[in-house]
């Protein structure tokens, strides 16, 4: 579905991506972890369309389209999907106009009829319901005001409402109570499907306890250092990134320990 | 190159129409007479620092234009309706209820008596000094509108003031309006500036508030004028004892548009709220300067103004708040946000507060922004185009100011408008 090749991306021409290469089929998780700086952000947004992002050489397609050609906007309706590490506030425009406009946009590019305002109600009433937020924050401004938790919660939202094929979840775990934790990873593993592929970045291990992905790949400085199975992931843990001779302010395992810390 | 004139041509100078009752003849020839040797407005005008440049007046746009056989605007409005055609009053073209507590007037139809108390009243609201245009239309007015409301009137339904220009030859008009709200009476009051012909016209307004103790008004402007249509227009009030007044100006560019807008807060326990929405594009003016007197103790004061600015226009707020020295426990708000949509266009903005009272609280903001990068690409990032993005977040900057529009209908016209607006607006994007 997904495939990366030797991808360089930089930003105001500092390099930061360095020669990424990753295939990715339908059906499969896959989960990216690295120390902070490593570029698993970059690579989320280079994949979304983000242009502060430079690519400098590689290529990446996507159902054999070349996808760095296409707009964001033109991305996200062929079924890409980025949950942000940092989601915006947007206030003004209220989330349930934007999830709406979203929706539309993509029904509208599918050929579909738009959604009324009450299916549409219906729908994200029941959507907010899985993901434990109060429907009433569906008339707030986009993540107005929101708690850490409650962000994420509402990226997952939207990831449930707009059903993309290719989910990257970008570090959707941190700033998460073991009970959020838990309402997000139920949520994506409601995502998990035989036509969807999913690209988790991950900063800690403890999200991949409730969320068991197929491949786990190490990035250091802009580069995949070391790929395997899910047991990669309970290595470093124990060993910490040192183990594979990357520098790390703090080492994954003892990160994992202070999660509700954050 | 001929260098700009540097006083008001005489031309301008000539009223028209002398169906006027004497004393009202007299005020306007006192005026014109004072005008006499006006200076014009320069880059070091201090007001009119920003705008000098836009004012283009030729003694062709000097003549008053006719207003005989002109029918009115045909424009439905959901409430009573007076029309103004050219600065007059077309009684046939309007439509409001004939009621003993609310008298609307033209000022021709005054007796001597009446219009010598009104000819007192004239201009009392505005300061000569820093509204210098404003003593131009009381020199020039053709006829005029008084509305009186006796104390306890309440107005059931919004007064629309359609306030057309037709612009087949050049020329001016000089619209003027005097509101008398007596003590607790109610009413909301819809000016809408709007423009039909071709030719370059000068539109020169004035509207009054007097509210009495307890008098509650309601004023939304609209300034819709063609591109053709220079326009100056004050809008000045006093207010007295725990009266209310509350003001939403919705401005669209223009090649020249000013508007100065003056509150004077006279009596104990007065408040007044002023939103002010402007959008500009092309190479359009727009420029708002109100000011807020707090003279009376324990009054409140909250405005709030959003400029957005496209292309290559232009947008000026200068937003003044003076509290005299018997004005304590002031509350006064005043926020300034400014969107700019291009690197081609222009926002000043500058707040002025002389605080002479030491018990008052007095916050004031502004800002000069542009559409958040990061915002824009979340929306992209869910497939919303980038068009509809770019209208979403610069709606956004307006929302609150546009939902609180007290007459749907109103609302409605200004959603339009902003429609047409961002149409142009993001055309490339
Ligand atoms: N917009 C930006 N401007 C400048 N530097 C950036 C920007 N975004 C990321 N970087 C730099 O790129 C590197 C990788 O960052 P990032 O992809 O966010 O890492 P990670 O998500 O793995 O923590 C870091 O050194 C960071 O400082
Ligand atoms: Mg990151």
């Amino acid at each position: 579905m997904l495939s990366i090749k030797n991808l360089h991306a930089s930003v105001e021409g500092k390099e930061i991506l360095k020669g990424i290469n990753l295939e990715i089929k339908a059906g499969e998780v896959h989960a990216i972890m690295g120390p902070n700086g490593s570029g698993k952000s970059t690579l989320a947004q280079v994949l979304a369309g983000n242009d502060a992002f430079e690519v400098t050489s590689g290529s990446v397609t996507m159902h054999g389209e070349d996808l760095l050609e296409k707009a964001t906007e033109e991305r996200a309706r062929d079924g890409v999907f980025l949950a942000f590490q940092y989601p915006v506030e947007i206030p003004g425009v209220s989330n349930l106009q934007f999830m709406r406009t979203s929706v539309n946009a993509m029904r509208h590019h599918r050929g579909e009829s738009e959604m009324n305002a009450a299916e549409f109600m219906k729908l994200a009433r029941e959507i907010s319901k899985q993901v434990d937020l109060d429907p009433a924050f569906l008339k707030r401004g986009v993540n107005e005001g929101f708690s850490g938790g409650e962000k994420k919660r509402n990226e997952i939202m939207q990831a449930l409402m707009l059903q993309p094929k290719l989910a990257i979840l970008d570090e959707t775990d941190s700033g998460l109570d073991i009970d959020a934790l838990k309402v997000v990873s139920d949520g994506v593993n409601a995502l998990r499907a035989e036509d969807r592929a999913i690209l988790m970045v991950t900063h800690y291990q403890r999200l991949l306890d409730h969320i068991v992905p197929d491949f786990v790949h190490v990035l250091a400085e802009g580069k995949i250092v070391k790929s395997g199975g899910r047991e990669l992931a309970l290595e470093l843990e124990e060993r910490g990134y040192a183990w594979l001779g990357i520098k790390d302010d703090e080492t994954a395992a003892s990160s994992a320990l202070s999660n509700s810390a954050n | 190159m001929k260098p700009a004139p540097s006083l008001l041509s005489s031309a301008f100078l000539q009223p028209a129409g002398q169906a006027l009752p004497a004393p009202l003849l007299a005020l306007r020839k006192q005026r014109g007479a004072a005008l006499v040797d006006m200076p014009m407005p320069t880059r070091k005008t201090e007001n009119w620092k920003y705008s000098s440049k836009y004012l283009k007046l030729t003694d062709e746009m000097a003549t008053s234009l006719p207003t005989a056989g002109k029918t009115g605007s045909a424009l439905a409005v959901p409430g009573y309706k007076v029309a103004f055609i050219n600065g007059v009053m077309v009684p046939e073209a309007s439509e409001y209820p004939d009621l003993n507590d609310i008298l609307i007037q033209r000022f021709s139809d005054l007796s001597d008596a009446e219009a010598s108390e009104l000819a007192e009243r004239l201009d009392s609201t505005l300061d000569a000094k820093a509204v210098q245009f404003a003593g131009l239309n009381t020199a020039r007015f053709e006829d005029g509108l008084v509305i009186r409301l006796k104390p306890d009137a309440v107005l059931d339904q919004p007064l629309f003031i359609i306030h057309e220009v037709t612009a087949d030859a050049s020329g001016s008009a000089f619209p003027r309006i005097f509101v008398e709200a007596g003590r607790n009476s109610q009413i909301t009051l819809v000016e809408e500036f709007i423009s039909s012909g071709q030719e370059a016209v000068f539109v020169n307004s004035v509207t009054e508030f007097t509210l009495a103790e307890g008098a509650n008004v309601t004023n939304i402007r609209l300034s819709m004028g063609g591109e053709n249509v220079q326009h100056i227009g004050a809008t000045g009030v006093t207010q007295q004892r725990s009266s209310r007044f509350e003001s939403h100006c919705v401005g669209f560019g223009g090649p020249l548009r000013r508007h100065d807008l003056r509150v004077r807060l006279e009596g104990k326990g007065a408040e007044c709220k002023l939103n002010g929405v402007v959008v500009t594009q092309g190479t359009q003016h727009y420029d708002n300067h109100t000011t807020i007197e707090h003279v009376a103790p324990n009054c409140d004061s909250e405005e709030t103004y959003r400029n957005i600015a496209a292309d290559k226009s232009h947008a000026v707020f200068n937003g003044r708040i003076h509290i005299h020295p018997d004005a304590q426990k002031s509350n006064a708000n005043m926020s300034n946000k400014n969107l700019l949509l291009s690197t081609g266009a222009e926002i000043d903005t500058k707040p002025e507060l002389e605080i002479y009272a030491d018990d008052v609280k007095c916050a004031h903001g502004a800002t000069i922004g542009q559409l958040d990068k990061e915002s824009l690409f979340y929306l992209v990032s869910r497939g919303i185009g980038i068009r509809e993005a770019n209208v979403l977040l610069t709606m956004a900057f307006i929302n609150e100011l546009v939902a609180q529009i007290p007459v749907d209908a109103v609302k409605d016209t200004v959603q339009i408008r902003l429609n047409q607006f961002f149409d142009q607006a993001f055309q490339e994007v």
